[in-house]
């Protein structure tokens, strides 16, 4: 009994480690990152894909309010995964960063500064007390220097850089299947395509242009958008028709 | 310095003058670019103090950036010269004296702002030490119906008048021009091509 009211209190403030020197609250963050829909992020020569899942609890529920895709400024975007409201407060503090660069220095901030900065700011928040850590994971898509870059934010302040990733629910077959499929010459066309079929692995209904959400950051123009759920459509009507067609071809078989 | 802004039927045309000068005496640089695009919609042309108006010029379109990439929309004409005028208000931009031009929903817009905060709208306007002359020119020759292309001699006029008689202005101009389709700035070292 006695053990186990020691046990619970090394996970009541988020200051102390356990004995084998574990942060509960930090771990208990990743929980909530599990339990948010998946996002996932690929980089190709041509630029990044971030693709995330929004389906909605209800028909009634207005999908454009759905904050899974963020724009931080021209050159970036990012995507969330896990509590909506944690995001919101990291992505205003990305967007304020990247123009406190541009103020300071007249230049756009690098990717991995970015990411830096706002892992940084994470990772106060698994030390100081009175405090709880960031229920939320964020994957960084942008361009630096003409160059693709796609970082991952996690609850404990790390950050990691990516081919391809994914975040949230569902997330060890995502990757798995990222792995098997990613190849380092793909279009951004070909991206979406992969991060789309990505999402769609091991879902029970059927992906729509209103369900999922496309964010593109071009490394030609160097600018970040977003894709209109008709244009989202028309990648997963392709990725249907290829479906059909390969069940056509075992058929002949 | 000269600058002048008109509202037009497509829009608002801007123009400016190249000159630098150090108190009207010596001329420090002779091909400054006084416009600068605050967002795709809007510029602000700057005159008094370079430095204080670069620094006002970086608040402002970051500002601008952050406001677009919350909402996904630019600040309407009226919305960023309520915030030019907050900055200049509260701001340490001493002894700028920017006009505001811009296009939105609503038209063409210009706006004179000052440093103790104030935003008034025109049709149009003109600042800076060759302000007098330029308004002579204006007083005459704007009317509200003028085309892109006929604001563009009216302005050239404004300018090139500033120019011959005010020793803080000249070296050339720029006309910066803003529709709905976007903002181009174009340098001219003559204004013979122009009027």
């Amino acid at each position: 009994m006695q053990g186990q009211n020691q046990q619970q209190a090394y996970d009541r403030g988020i200051t102390i480690f356990s004995p084998d020197g574990r942060l509960y609250q930090v771990e208990y963050a990743r929980e909530a990152v599990k339990r948010g829909t998946a996002s996932i992020g690929v980089r190709t020569p041509e630029g990044v894909v971030l693709v995330v899942d929004k389906q909605t609890r209800s028909p009634l529920l207005e999908g454009s309010s759905v904050e899974k895709l963020h724009k931080i400024d021209d050159h970036v975007g990012a995507a969330s995964a896990g509590h909506v409201a944690d995001a919101r407060q990291l992505v205003d503090f990305a967007r304020q960063q990247s123009q406190v660069e541009r103020v300071r220095y007249d230049e756009p901030i690098g990717v991995r500064t970015l990411t830096k900065s706002v892992t940084d700011h994470i990772q106060q928040y698994t030390q100081v007390g009175g405090a709880r850590p960031f229920g939320v994971a964020l994957l960084i898509a942008g361009v630096e220097g003409g160059e693709p870059r796609l970082f991952e934010t996690d609850p404990s302040g790390t950050s990691n850089e990516w081919k391809a990733v994914a975040i949230g629910s569902n997330r060890g077959d995502i990757q798995e299947f990222l792995e098997d499929e990613y190849d380092a010459g793909l279009s951004v066309d070909d991206g979406i395509d992969l991060a789309l079929r990505a999402l769609n692995e091991g879902r029970e209904d059927a992906l729509s242009g209103d369900g999922v959400g496309v964010g593109i950051v071009d490394a030609d123009t160097g600018t970040y958008r977003e894709l209109a759920a008709d244009e989202s459509q028309s990648y997963i009507d392709d990725i249907e028709d290829a479906a059909d067609d390969s069940d056509d071809d075992d058929d002949e078989e | 310095t000269t600058i002048v802004g008109l509202t037009t039927q497509d829009g608002v045309l801007m123009a400016s003058d190249m000159r630098a000068s150090l108190g009207g005496r010596v001329i420090s640089n002779k091909n400054v670019q006084k416009v600068e695009e605050i967002q795709p919609n809007a510029a602000l042309s700057i005159s008094g103090s370079v430095g204080g108006a670069q620094s006002f010029i970086r608040s402002l379109r970051a500002e601008a950036n952050l406001y677009e990439a919350r909402r996904g929309e630019y600040m309407s004409i009226d919305a960023l010269s309520t915030m030019a005028s907050n900055l200049l208000r509260g701001g340490p931009f001493f002894r700028v004296v920017p006009i505001l031009g811009g296009v939105d929903d609503d038209g063409g817009h210009v706006f004179s702002l000052d440093p103790a905060g104030s935003s008034m709208s025109d049709t149009y306007t003109a600042q800076g030490s060759g302000m007098p002359y330029a308004l002579g020119v204006l007083e005459q020759e704007y009317s509200e119906d003028l085309t892109m292309a006929d604001a563009e001699q009216v302005a050239a006029h404004a300018v090139k008048s500033a120019s011959e008689r005010d020793t803080a202005s000249g070296n050339g101009i720029h006309i910066t021009k803003i529709t709905h389709d976007g903002l181009t700035t174009v340098g001219h070292k003559e204004f013979d091509a122009l009027l």
